[in-house]
């Protein structure tokens, strides 16, 4: 325990120490004050453009803070060779795997909820309450950040760290786009297509399965069920992921 | 009559496997390397080229050992097979009688890599801390301090190592490899890149280990740096091991013994092979 303890702390110092990261708060903290100066123009759907895209903010902001991030600190594990001495103390590959899995994902989980519970702030100051029901995005954000780190650490453990950043950006478009992938396989003509589509949308990792924003700003009646398969989803997911990614990393040579 | 002979010779063979135990046990050796071989290519479409050509060493308990040759002569490649980072294409390492990828392993040695390069954003005291815990020692501050002083980073135990220079690194490299107190040292080039005082220090070190009984493997492309503290030496040319033996032995062979890198000589002897 006190390995992985001690990877995840490591993991969690170091990313809060990337100046990148200031970067990307900026950026986040702009686009959550900046929905309220769009408020006016939002004509009849006024309350709702600062809610919906506030909590998209705090979403992207946590996937890009997993890619940029997680790039970077692989980066210099990898590239720079800073894994080999953690390497050479007996200590067992998968425990590194979890540690900056865990690690990682504590820096994230921390960073959304500060973001989502400033968005509550700018709520508060603009309306004179505060809107908690919002708050049920922050789990479902964080398994879509758990996902993309497992697709994140699955890259790293046999490609190349520029891969895995490329990959880490084309798997967040394409999670998002899979919804329009399963239009374009229920209305296509060509059966081979039509496999081909819907093999694909059961095998990647559907981001959108974690999007519930829309019904959170229109204050719509939560589909259960689908809260619950998103949960399910998101934690099968990731634990795959992180084995598949353990078994790799095992075998990894450090040349 | 009969029965005799047989319980002799019964008592025979168990004292025999007494004795070939004990043996055994005794001449266990630190790092035992059989016939390694290991190629690489540089780009997918290349031929693989050998670099490791059948690599056969046995270091012995409590021995301080220079692993010599010159640049791309295949130490690093070497050392990271017995460390576990790579595995041989064929042949077999062992650290005391141990694969280098099980943890018992792992918790008997200190490793140094090659020009090394930490997480900079870590204190000299938490990276200690980190790799102390890695090794399986918890509530470890005391020992860490003591490190710190050992090489001489006291002062600087709160300072991040991205504003560490190349010997601080290095004897912060050390300090890391120290950790539990391992019984076999594995230090890739520790003294390439310092300064003569850099230099004294860290081979201070490596004789104060010594007399603790420590194994040591060290490996280095400048001879003279192994006068001091090998008890034997490598010498290793292009992925094979040229000459095992005491240094001063060595020496009477006709190696240098001024301060040019082994480098030259090298070239010379490469240029007429088989010098044994
Ligand atoms: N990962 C690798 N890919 C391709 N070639 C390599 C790799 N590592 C080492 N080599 C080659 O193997 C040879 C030996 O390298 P190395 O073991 O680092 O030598 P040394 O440590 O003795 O300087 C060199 O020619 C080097 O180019
Ligand atoms: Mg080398």
């Amino acid at each position: 325990m006190h390995r992985i303890k001690a990877i995840i702390e490591n993991t969690f110092k170091e990313g809060l120490r990337q100046r990148i990261l200031l970067l990307l708060i900026v950026f986040t903290l702009l686009l959550i004050v900046m929905s309220v100066f769009l408020e006016p123009f939002a004509l009849g759907e006024s309350p709702k453009i600062m809610r919906d895209l506030g909590l998209a903010a705090a979403s992207l902001f946590g996937v890009l803070t997993t890619i940029i991030v997680g790039s970077a600190l692989i980066h210099k594990d990898i590239e720079k060779r800073t894994l080999y001495t953690v390497l050479a103390k007996p200590v067992r590959r998968s425990e590194i795997v979890l540690g900056k899995f865990l690690g990682l994902g504590a820096l994230v989980c921390l960073l959304v909820l500060a973001m989502l519970l400033i968005h509550q702030l700018v709520i508060f100051l603009y309306e004179g309450s505060f809107d908690f029901h919002l708050l049920i995005a922050f789990p479902f954000t964080i398994l879509e950040v758990g996902v993309m780190l497992g697709i994140l650490l699955l890259f790293s453990s046999f490609s190349s760290t520029t891969l895995t950043s490329i990959m880490g950006v084309i798997f967040f478009v394409i999670g998002h786009a899979l919804p329009d992938l399963k239009l374009f396989a229920e209305t296509t003509k060509a059966p081979a297509l039509k496999h081909i589509a819907y093999a694909f949308y059961y095998v990647l990792p559907n981001l959108d399965n974690f999007n519930f924003r829309m019904d959170l700003a229109y204050k719509a009646p939560l589909p259960t069920d689908q809260l619950i398969f998103s949960i399910c989803y998101g934690i099968m997911y990731t634990v795959f992921l992180l084995y598949v990614t353990t078994l790799i990393f095992e075998r990894r040579e450090f040349k | 009559m009969l029965f005799r002979d047989l319980t002799n010779t019964i008592c025979d063979l168990v004292l025999y496997k007494v004795i070939i135990l004990g043996i055994f046990l005794e001449m266990e050796n630190a790092i035992r390397l059989e016939d390694i071989r290991r190629s690489f290519k540089n780009h997918f479409w290349q031929k693989e080229t050998e670099v490791l050509k059948g690599i056969t060493l046995d270091i012995h308990p409590g021995e301080v050992f220079g692993f010599l040759g010159p640049n791309g002569a295949g130490k690093t490649t070497t050392i990271k097979i017995i460390t576990g980072l790579i595995r041989p294409d064929s042949g077999r390492a062992t650290i005391f009688g141990m694969a280098p990828s099980s943890l018992q392993a792992r918790q008997r040695i200190g490793f140094l890599p090659e020009s090394p390069y930490f997480y900079e954003h870590l204190t000299g005291f938490e990276f200690l801390k980190i790799h102390a815990s890695l090794s399986n020692r918890i509530n470890a501050d005391q020992e860490i301090n003591g490190l710190l002083e050992r090489v001489g980073l006291d002062r600087a135990r709160k300072v991040q190592l991205r504003s560490y220079s190349r010997g601080m690194l290095q004897r912060i490299g050390i300090a890391q490899a120290l950790i539990g107190a391992p019984d076999l040292l594995i230090l890739d080039e520790p003294l390439t890149g310092l300064d003569p005082i850099g230099r004294k220090e860290i081979k201070d070190l490596i004789l104060e280990e010594k007399k603790k009984g420590t194994t040591i493997f060290f490996s280095s492309h400048i001879l003279p740096d192994a006068e001091a503290v090998c008890d034997r030496v490598g010498i290793v040319i292009e992925g094979q091991i040229r000459e095992v033996g005491k240094l001063s032995d060595l020496l009477k062979k006709g190696l240098p013994t001024d301060e040019i890198s082994l480098e030259e000589w090298f070239v010379r002897h490469i240029q007429k092979p088989g010098i044994s």
